[in-house]
């Protein structure tokens, strides 16, 4: 374990010192988002006031280096016209904190919020993004509450989206988290969740901060370290979670080597705590635990059939390599169809998942660009659901995802069997 | 935060009074004010009940605490279905608690000893047994029916809210014997008098003019803001109202200089503060949104609540002084709060309904501090240091308990606790004869609690309650000095800075339960040295890093600030 036993700065201790003791911890990672934060304090501040106003509360905005004054625009008092008009007060200060930690990755802004809340004892802890522009007080009571009065330690979001928005989540991270962990938590990487002084206490000074592959969407880790850790899980539903705007979004490379690669890092880490676990169980939601929207979004399908077609043909022997052979044949033959035609299967796409996890595991090959290789795959797999569910109503895509999940399930005996039939030859 | 008593050289008021000057006649705003009941005083004829012969034998104790004036509940002629506050006759006193003569007997003895006598004035309404009101509903022509206010109807004055909520479903009352309505804010035998009628005004001004004539300090008016009714009003804070008050102190300052009149009106500060006019009504009021403010401040370890509401006291014209206290014969009113502070308060203070009346809670100061000398010891402290006159409740300087089982608020009014003797040298009556039980529990029971035990140990509660009050009188930074809060980022500590002319003392409160550090910005008092006003101990002077103190659970530090 690297030697940071100083990584919180003298700054953040000294502000820590005042604020002392809290029951509410709301954590903020920011980074050039002067125009949005103002916004979210007040929601935060507003939730405080409606749900928590006897607590002892802070909101601490870690900034990552922001040049648009986020911190400044952060510590702004705000003048709430509309919670004073509805009597919302709160009996105690509400304090806020910057902790400024410049150039630093995701994982470090969130283990300075994990760190803090273990510090000031918080009972209940959210991490909000800075970012959402939608937030409401709604969304902060939902993910503290749980946490705060019914003594849960990790609370993941759910939200209502567009029938192909968080495609990542639905076909990818949800099926293999739940199959390989065996619990039915659907959003295991969003940028909202809560966790409680508990889990953080016990997750401060793991060793997992320094792991590059979580570095930049550490909060998987954070998920996956409460599940394994037998901690009480709960998925409390927020609301419309909007599209961030141009230039606050990955792109989908970017976006599947963060997500993908915590996953496989977790899977890797948390072998045996999953080996041999069959099935799954749902854990307590609150509200429901799916909403689709009416809106309607620009995909460009031809260029993203395209991409797979050639990032199979591009990537050939890659593929060959991390892949079972017949599943890399299944692959090249979906890769040769006619574009209509393309049908991704679900049986399919858990094998090919499970052999690029095995994979991992095994370090085939540099597990970065291992994971940048199931881009082209998550690509073909996009198209085809696109095409499937082009005239689909939302129960039918709901059950096409639990299907999938089922796949997953059922093939994750073969799954733990390569697992181990690999790790036999290597050693 | 103590300092030992300087002796006070008393001079009898009757010699005061001949050489008024202006700082004489402001005397309210350097006093620390006792409020006692007389008949739970001191009993001295051995009826169960106390008397005013009885509280001029123990007026040397109440000199001895430094006390400067008494504030005497009622004690007239009453029917006592609401503690006296429902008076049958203005003239006099209530065989119970002794004669006129004894009266008249007190109030030389205590203005021998320095100490000024604050009575009673209940101008809103009289008992339903004066009798003012037996003529007034004897029948529709009598003189005295437009004394007060009747109704055909109970429906006038909707907007007025019902005080007594625990009690009362209406305002208006039904008189089976002139068959018709009349007004009362409070309890039912309570009727409201009729300001409109001038006679009402000059009837009431007589009463006045009887007990100044005698040679009391000043009247505390009961129930100020609904003197006067008007059609789509909340009937409270009226004009006309004000322009009673007005009248009442144009006299008052015009024949009795030096007297003080001072109101009870349980309203925002923004509202009581025209109670003040342009200095021209009340001299003094009862910060009444301060005080749960205070108890609050100090359950949830955070300042917000004082610094809050004393944000919202728009200043008073310079001869005005608020009056602030603790606790008082009273609930621990609730109402100048939000709901979700009452709730808080409720669950904090009062978890056991029974301690709950009206909208407030029936509690002293000790038990509601659970008997931690440590917080009673801090509440004291904001007490004698924040702007204002304190008011100390009789038996709180002692940590009393109260007998929540009593009905209404009879216990928080049970028999002072002088010894651990019979009927804890209240009385000499058998113990069933008491006007009420005394509280005889382990922990607040008078053989643990009483004044006798608390005199013979130098560090009791006693003790340092004279010496605190001893502090505040030995500067008028507290009573008349500026308060500017300093706002460190350790929320839990409340800290400000009191100054009158060159004279400075920064105050500073832990209010957790737990030791803090905290950093004050004492930039523009660097180069002064803080002398801490308990040892007198020297501190590091001020310079232009923060200044750093580490504070114990509950620890107040008073600093005079000296440039030397």
């Amino acid at each position: 374990m690297a030697d940071d036993s100083s990584f919180l700065s003298d700054d953040l201790i000294r502000q820590l010192i005042s604020v002392g003791e809290v029951d509410l911890l709301v954590g903020i990672p920011s980074h050039n988002n002067a125009e949005n934060i103002v916004h979210t304090v007040e929601a935060v501040e507003e939730s405080f006031q409606s749900a928590f106003p006897r607590q002892r509360v802070v909101i601490i905005d870690v900034d990552m280096g922001s040049n648009d004054g986020t911190p400044e625009a952060f510590l702004k008092p705000v003048t709430r016209k509309g919670a004073s008009a509805r009597g919302l007060t709160s009996l105690r200060t509400e304090h806020r904190v910057v902790a400024r930690c410049e150039n630093a990755a995701p994982a470090t802004a969130l283990r300075t919020i994990v760190a803090t809340a273990d510090l000031l004892r918080a009972r209940a802890c959210a991490v909000i993004s800075a970012a959402t522009s939608n937030l409401t007080p709604e969304w902060v009571g939902n993910l503290l509450q749980p946490l705060y009065r019914q003594d849960f330690d990790l609370v993941t979001p759910l939200y209502s989206r567009q029938r192909f928005e968080g495609l990542l989540a639905r076909i990818l991270l949800y099926p293999m988290t739940r199959s390989v962990f065996g619990k039915r938590i659907r959003e295991i990487h969003s940028t909202e969740f809560g966790f409680s002084g508990r889990l953080a206490t016990n997750c401060t000074n793991l060793d997992l901060w320094h792991e590059p592959a979580i570095q930049d969407l550490p909060q998987t880790s954070l998920t996956l370290t409460a599940i394994t850790s037998d901690y009480r899980c709960c998925q409390s539903f927020l609301g419309p979670k909007l599209r961030p705007s141009a230039g606050h979004a990955p792109d989908i490379v970017t976006a599947v080597r963060q997500a993908v690669g915590a996953l496989f890092w977790s899977i890797d880490a948390n072998e045996s705590y999953w080996m041999g676990r069959l099935g799954s169980e749902a854990v307590t939601t609150f509200g429901p635990d799916h909403e689709f929207t009416d809106e309607t979004i620009p995909v460009n399908l031809d260029r993203t059939f395209e991409l797979f077609r050639s990032g199979v043909e591009e990537l050939s022997p890659i593929l060959k390599t991390i892949m079972a052979a017949d599943t890399y044949a299944e692959i090249q033959k979906l890769a040769s169809l006619d574009e209509r035609n393309l049908c991704f299967d679900n049986a399919l796409w858990a094998k090919t998942l499970y052999d690029f996890a095995a994979s991992y595991h095994h370090s085939l090959l540099n597990r970065d660009h291992l994971v940048q290789a199931l881009v082209p795959l998550y690509r073909g797999k996009i198209y085809s659901f696109f095409l499937q569910h082009a005239a689909s109503s939302s129960a039918e895509i709901e059950a096409d995802s639990e299907n999938l999940c089922l796949e997953f399930e059922r093939q994750k005996s073969d799954f733990s069997e390569r697992w181990k039939l690999r790790s036999e030859v290597t050693t | 935060m103590a300092e030992p008593v300087t002796e006070r050289l008393v001079q009898p008021l009757a010699e005061k009074r001949s050489v008024a000057t202006k700082a004489q006649t402001q005397w309210y705003k350097d006093a620390v004010i006792y409020q006692l009941h007389v008949r739970a005083f001191c009993d001295s004829n051995n009826d169960g009940i106390g008397d005013f012969p009885g509280l001029t034998q123990r007026l040397d104790y109440l000199q001895e605490l430094g006390v400067d004036a008494l504030w005497l509940m009622p004690f007239f002629p009453s029917p006592l279905r609401d503690d006296g506050y429902d008076i049958a006759d203005y003239f006099s006193v209530h065989p119970s608690y002794g004669t006129l003569d004894n009266f008249k007997t007190f109030l030389n003895a205590a203005h021998a000893r320095g100490l000024r006598v604050i009575i009673e004035m209940v101008l809103n309404h009289t008992s339903d047994q004066h009798q003012w009101f037996q003529e007034a509903r004897s029948s529709r022509d009598n003189p005295r029916r437009d004394w007060y206010v009747w109704s055909d109807t109970d429906d006038r004055y909707k907007e007025a809210r019902i005080i007594f909520l625990d009690t009362e479903l209406s305002n208006w009352a039904w008189d089976p014997v002139s068959k018709s309505y009349y007004w009362h804010r409070f309890f039912s035998h309570q009727p409201d008098l009729n300001y409109d009628n001038p006679a009402v005004f000059e009837a009431m001004w007589g009463v006045m003019k009887f007990w100044l004539d005698l040679g009391v300090d000043g009247f505390r008016l009961d129930a100020v803001p609904y003197l006067v009714e008007r059609d789509g009003t909340n009937c409270e804070n009226l004009p006309e109202t004000h322009a009673i008050i007005k009248e009442l102190r144009r006299r008052l300052d015009a024949e009795y200089p030096d007297r003080m009149l001072l109101a009870e009106a349980n309203q925002w500060p923004a509202d009581v503060s025209q109670y003040f006019g342009n200095g021209d009504e009340f001299h003094m009021a009862f910060h009444f949104p301060l005080m749960p403010r205070i108890f609050m401040a100090v359950q949830l370890e955070d300042r917000k609540p004082i610094i809050e509401i004393l944000e919202q006291t728009p200043p008073i014209p310079e001869s005005s002084q608020w009056c602030i206290f603790l606790r008082n014969h009273d609930e621990l009113t609730l109402e100048m709060v939000t709901d979700v502070e009452r709730d808080y308060m409720y669950d904090e203070y009062a978890k056991d309904k029974t301690m709950r009346i009206n909208l407030g809670i029936r509690r002293r100061l000790a038990p509601m501090m659970d008997n931690d000398r440590r917080k009673i010891q801090l509440l004291n402290v904001l007490l004698m240091t924040m702007p204002g006159t304190p008011i100390v409740y009789y038996g709180d300087e002692i940590g009393m308990g109260d007998n929540i089982y009593l009905g209404d608020r009879n216990g928080v009014r049970t028999p002072m606790q002088w010894s651990g003797g019979w009927n804890a040298g209240f009385s000499n009556a058998d113990p069933e004869r008491l006007y009420s039980p005394l509280i005889s529990n382990p922990v607040y029971g008078y053989q643990a609690i009483n004044v006798e035990s608390q005199k013979r140990v130098p560090h009791s509660l006693l003790s340092w309650m004279k010496q605190l009050i001893g502090v505040r009188k030995s500067t008028k930074v507290f009573s008349r000095g500026s308060i500017e809060f300093l706002r460190p980022a350790n929320h839990r500590v409340l800290a400000y800075v009191r100054q009158l002319g060159d004279e400075r003392i920064l105050v500073v409160n832990n209010l957790s339960s737990s030791a803090q550090a905290v950093e004050l910005d004492l930039r523009q008092y660097k180069g002064y040295i803080p002398i801490e006003m308990s040892g007198r101990n020297l501190f590091p002077r001020i310079g232009d890093l923060p200044y750093l103190l580490t504070m114990g659970p509950y620890q107040s530090y008073g600093f005079r600030l000296r440039r030397l």
